[in-house]
């Protein structure tokens, strides 16, 4: 992996709206053949947007590859010919990782065969385009399940949650996607493919899994995944807590954590997305009076969790809950889980834009950014929907909008903009499992130096020294061009 | 706050349904949440030809940005099958279904629909050759010429396979009904299949309801419901139709309209939407409208009381627009579970469409057939010996299938297992007129 001069610059891909590179289209049609390529303005349409809300980029054309050797030969090819590309699992992504701006868009959606379940070893090996539930499904005849679980698990994809080490309510016991994944095969964007990690989950030399998982698709693709599985829980307990203020639900989570016990998830609705959800087909039954409700998992072993159960609820009652209730059956469980993971979605009747944030702050300081938040929000006459993952301090600050209005866009983005600020000024970070791709960009200069930026961007240079795969994404374009101007190890024409 | 607001953006193709229901586009968020419900995403592993690829091609249509004759524009919209599971998956409440209705209406208004399509659509709209047609189905079933038409391939032994799926399987003695008619009075609407090659599931529907106590009331002037000209895209028959009905139906005066074919029952509960701007219409559609159950509600409502046994093993195959467009998920299974004896074996992606969808399994033979064949093998790993399913596109789609690859498993509505049990029920033992045996 050496750098080689050749295709290092952005500039050699054809510019917005020249010709397209028929060559390169009827060389990929005779890999993947003609269907699978798509070149024309009307069927390139689906492919400009991903989950992100707001963003649109063209890509030059897509192609979907449906097995292992088509992947390979495919991004051999764009190695041979310079080109640049974008990975795509299922589009559900929310910082616009998935977005490719007159480049080339890889799908890679159809190769969705679990390759093996191991029960024993309670693993299992799968293609990158395998939805993140129809694994769990595949699991439970073994007792089994994928513990990390992305509100979007009925749609997203094994290698999409590998590419944004994604989370999901329940991370908070059992930790993200990077805990979860024991092994991946690579194909690189030279078209080498190269092993990181192992199955024994095993650590030895440098820990090249661990820079692949969350690298945003930017380092090259999974072939295939090792997983590790968890056994499904003896028993569950789900809470539902009903607060008449944000603050006393916040001070109920601090009580919770301090006390040591470790809830599987511990979920923060406000009142805006309690609305919202009642409103939709995912109508949980959650009190639309409340300010915010808590909603609490814990698992485990049956021993012992009755207990844990009752002091759970002890401390929602002394912060202040108007009641505590506990779902007796997995139906009603699985109705207070629904409602949560469409909260989202079930914002898009509220206007014809929103935007889904992403950012973590120190638990102990939820209280005072939520009030923060709030004010900020007041200030812009904005309306801010929070759902998020309390227990771990992940927020997702929501807003909606209508972005034919220019004058409430700009609002919105100054809004959004404060309160990154405010959660970085709090000791926190400006995402906890979206990832950075194009939406983020623009806060990494306030959080990171430009010697660690540089740092990134040497990193990158390892697996993909030519920078075509996922162009643009993650790390600001001139902060790549300063390290490698400072460090004199390239130059680069603008 | 939950009313979607409507953007102001401009619209390239004022005046146009589409532009009229171009709201319900701005609810999408492009959460994805869609595709993994959509049976022609998961076939062809395409987003243009899902929920929310469709609604991108729909915004592009109003924003001027691809035109009404773009050819992508149109195959995609004609792929869809129109089976609204992405509704029971939306999070934002799309009304992808109007969405659909509005988006097709469009485009044929610039390009007709394809001649078999048209034929099909006309012949429903006219009583006179619909019977004929319909009569002429029953003499080729009788002679069994389906039968052995069913071996040719292409359409044409498919169309005959879906013929010979019209037999129904159950076997069953006359009965007296016994109800005392107080939980109101019920209209059944006819229908044109169900009248015309589904005639025994019509008159078991009748005794069931009668024999739990509702009060049976003929409407004479029926037509056709519409919903193949609303799905296709032609609103003004559907209209027309639904106007139609909607005289027939207030002249019968019943307190209930029940409907035993979960696409025409669909229809008819919207009839009020359809017409929402005709002034002169939309108060008697939408009290029409409220008055439409599934023949199952009712059956449901009222318990159903259960019958004698029967030995069978049965699997249910949710109808799309029962369970995505009506939202009827339990009742089909009560009505199941009052029969004594009967085995109810889960189907796995018993929610997702048989690729029947109307007249699209004639229109998309090649897409049909691809969202039936998991259906077929999933029905298969149950083991049952029956499939029950309340929509005469399904049972014919279905057990076409399952004819076609050989199989003995048969389809069969679920009211006709419940007619058989209170048929087999000692207690009810005694001839009443009009009862009849069918194999």
């Amino acid at each position: 992996m050496i750098h080689s001069a050749a295709g290092s610059s952005p500039s050699s891909a054809p510019a917005r709206g020249t010709t397209r590179d028929d060559g390169l289209a009827r060389a990929l049609a005779a890999i993947v053949g003609e269907r699978r390529v798509l070149e024309r303005p009307g069927e390139l349409r689906a492919y400009e947007s991903d989950g992100l809300p707001g963003y649109q980029h063209r890509p030059s054309l897509a192609v979907f590859p449906g097995s292992r050797e088509e992947t390979v030969a495919v991004v051999k090819l764009f190695a041979e010919r310079g080109v640049r590309f974008v990975p795509r699992g299922a589009g559900t992504g929310l910082s616009g990782g998935a977005l490719a701006d007159d480049v080339v868009l890889l799908g890679l959606h159809r190769l969705r065969t679990i390759l093996s379940i191991d029960a024993e070893n309670v693993r299992a090996v799968v293609e990158p385009g395998v939805v993140n539930a129809a694994l769990s499904r595949a699991a439970a005849p073994y007792g089994l399940y994928y513990a990390p679980d992305p509100s979007s698990q009925t749609a997203c994809t094994i290698g999409g949650n590998v590419a944004e080490n994604a989370g999901g309510p329940h991370c908070l016991k059992y930790g993200v996607t990077l805990n979860h994944v024991l092994a991946v095969t690579a194909l690189l964007p030279s078209g080498e493919i190269v092993t990181l990690g192992n199955a024994q989950g095993e650590t030895e030399g440098y820990d090249l899994l661990g820079a692949f998982i969350g690298s945003e698709g930017c380092f090259g693709i999974a072939l295939d995944v090792t997983v590790r599985l968890e056994p499904l829980p003896q028993a569950v307990h789900t809470l539902l807590a009903d607060f008449s203020t944000v603050h006393a639900a916040a001070e109920a989570v601090s009580a919770i954590i301090a006390s040591g016990i470790v809830p599987a998830a511990l979920e923060l609705m406000d009142a805006a997305t309690i609305q919202a959800v009642e409103a939709s087909i995912y109508a949980a039954g959650y009190p639309t009076d409340a300010a915010a409700v808590l909603l609490i998992e814990l698992d485990g072993a049956a021993a012992g969790l009755e207990e844990d159960s009752a002091r759970v609820s002890r401390f929602c009652t002394e912060a202040g809950a108007r009641g505590v209730r506990l779902a007796t059956d997995a139906a009603e469980r699985a109705r207070l889980w629904q409602g949560r993971k469409k909260a989202f979605g079930a914002m898009g009747r509220m206007a014809p834009h929103l935007v889904v944030q992403d950012a973590v702050v120190p638990r102990t300081r939820l209280p005072e950014i939520l009030a923060t938040i709030e004010r900020i929000g007041r200030a812009h006459g904005v309306q801010v929907c929070n759902v998020f993952h309390a227990g771990d301090g992940n927020l997702h600050p929501n807003m909606t909008y209508d972005g034919n209005d220019p004058e409430e866009s700009a609002r919105v983005h100054q809004a959004m903009s404060e309160i990154m600020d405010a959660c970085i000024a709090a000791g926190g970070t400006i995402t906890g499992e979206h990832g950075i791709g194009v939406d983020k960009l623009p806060y990494m200069d306030r959080l990171f130096s430009p010697e660690t930026l540089g740092a990134m961007c040497a990193l990158r240079d390892v697996f993909d020294p030519d920078r075509r795969a996922n162009p643009g994404k993650v790390v600001p374009m001139h902060s790549c061009r300063e390290w490698h101007g400072a460090a004199a190890t390239r130059t680069r024409s603008a | 706050m939950t009313s979607p607001t409507h953007s102001a953006a401009p619209c390239a193709i004022p005046g146009t349904p589409l532009a009229d229901a171009s709201a319900g586009i701005d609810a999408c968020v492009h959460c994805g949440f869609c595709l993994q419900a959509c049976p022609t995403y998961l076939a062809l592993e395409d987003e243009n030809d899902s929920p929310r690829g469709r609604i991108v091609l729909m915004h592009a249509l109003v924003e001027g940005t691809l035109g009404v004759e773009d050819p992508d524009v149109r195959t995609h919209i004609d792929r869809c099958l129109g089976c609204r599971a992405c509704e029971t998956a939306c999070p934002s409440g799309v009304p992808y279904g109007r969405l659909l209705e509005a988006t097709r209406a469009t485009l044929t208004a610039k390009q007709p629909n394809a001649p078999i399509a048209r034929a099909i659509l006309f012949t429903f709209a006219h009583p006179a050759l619909l019977s004929l047609a319909l009569f002429g189905g029953r003499i080729v079933r009788a002679l069994r010429l389906s039968s052995l038409l069913a071996r040719l391939p292409g359409r044409l032994g498919f169309a005959m396979s879906m013929l010979e799926a019209t037999r129904g399987p159950v076997e069953r003695a006359a009965y007296r009904p016994d109800g005392d008619g107080s939980r109101g009075s019920v209209s059944l609407l006819t229908g044109c299949v169900m009248e015309g090659l589904f005639t025994e599931t019509n008159r078991a529907t009748e005794r069931t309801l009668a024999a739990n106590d509702y009060a049976l009331v003929q409407t004479s002037g029926q037509r056709c419901c519409g919903a193949l000209h609303a799905h296709a895209g032609d609103a003004d028959t559907a209209r027309e139709l639904a106007r139609h009905n909607i005289a027939a139906f207030e002249a019968s005066g019943a307190d209930y309209i029940v409907v035993n074919a979960a696409g025409c029952g669909a229809m008819m509960k919207e009839y009020e939407h359809l017409l929402a701007s005709d002034v002169q219409w939309r108060h008697r559609a939408a009290a029409m409208s409220a008055k439409v159950r599934d023949v199952s509600e009712l059956l449901a409502d009222a318990g159903p009381r259960p019958g004698g046994p029967l030995a069978l093993t049965v699997t249910y195959d949710a109808p799309c627009h029962l369970l995505h467009a009506q939202r009827v998920a339990t009742p089909p299974l009560r009505v199941l579970g009052a029969v004594p004896g009967l085995t109810l074996v889960p189907l796995e992606g018993s929610e997702h469409c048989c690729g029947s969808a109307g007249i699209y399994n004639l229109v998309e033979p090649d897409v049909s057939d691809t969202v039936l064949a998991p259906k077929l093998a999933r029905i298969a790993d149950t083991r049952a010996a029956l499939v029950a399913t309340g929509n005469p596109g399904c049972l014919m789609q279905i057990g076409a299938g399952l004819h076609q690859a050989g199989s003995h498993v048969r389809v069969v509505h679920p009211v006709d297992l419940l007619d058989a049990s209170y048929a087999a029920d000692p207690a009810r033992r005694a001839p009443a007129p009009g009862a009849s045996r069918q194999t």
